[in-house]
């Protein structure tokens, strides 16, 4: 299952619900103000290390790009329209709203 | 002189409340009012540099900020903890900002009593 997260995690508590019941090796995809997990040095950094020890996650390009983020946590893989389509195609798509 | 702080509290093209703001913050201006504009929580994320949505078809937000001074807006007025939580500093931000712990914006609150949340 592709669990989708589109809010921050510094004003929702959606993120850290999804980690609570993550099943090991579900990915993980950050879209819209979701993005803003993918921080480096924000303080959820330290959760979204431990998720990824376990899980893989996945960055919206173009949301990122959009709110100028650089510092980008080691190990998360951006990607494009085409990429967000494929997860979709292959995984049962779970919106973490 | 009428005297208002505008404040953001979300963050930029996931919703509309920034966007607003500054729409708001252009419309005031024009009666020359004491405007402070105020971030906190995801509020900061609007001031940040590079912000490029042309792939979203929107406009970028933070490149307006520094053009409201030529609008007698000059305050801008940035939550310490709200940016240092985030791993952000005033380099990575598009103006030149009061950074502010919490117990001084207690203090702002209290000098200019009227505020306009977004």
């Amino acid at each position: 299952m592709l669990f989708t997260v589109n809010h921050s995690s510094m004003t929702s508590k959606s993120f850290d619900s999804l980690l609570k019941i993550l099943p090991a090796g579900s990915p993980i995809l950050f879209f819209e103000d979701g993005v803003y997990n993918a921080l480096a040095g924000s303080s959820s950094e330290v959760h979204v290390k431990e998720a990824l020890k376990t899980n893989p996650i996945f960055a919206l390009d173009a949301d990122i790009e959009a709110r100028g983020l650089k510092g980008i946590i080691e190990g998360i893989k951006k990607i494009g329209y085409d990429g967000f389509v494929e997860l979709v195609e292959k995984h049962d798509m779970v919106p973490w709203i | 002189m009428d005297k208002v702080i505008v404040l953001l509290r979300k963050a930029p093209y996931g919703s509309v409340y920034s966007a607003e703001a500054f729409r708001t913050i252009m419309g005031i201006a024009v009666f020359e009012m004491d405007i402070c504009v105020m971030f906190v929580d995801d509020g900061v994320f609007a001031l940040l540099k590079g912000q490029n949505p042309e792939k979203l078809d929107m406009k970028p937000l933070g490149d307006g900020f520094p053009m409201l001074e030529e609008f007698g807006v000059k305050r801008f007025v940035v939550h310490e903890e709200s940016l240092t939580e985030r791993g952000l500093t005033p380099d990575d931000l598009v103006v030149d900002a009061e950074i502010v712990k919490s117990s001084n914006l207690a203090e702002i609150f209290d000098d200019y009593k009227r505020v306009l949340p977004f």
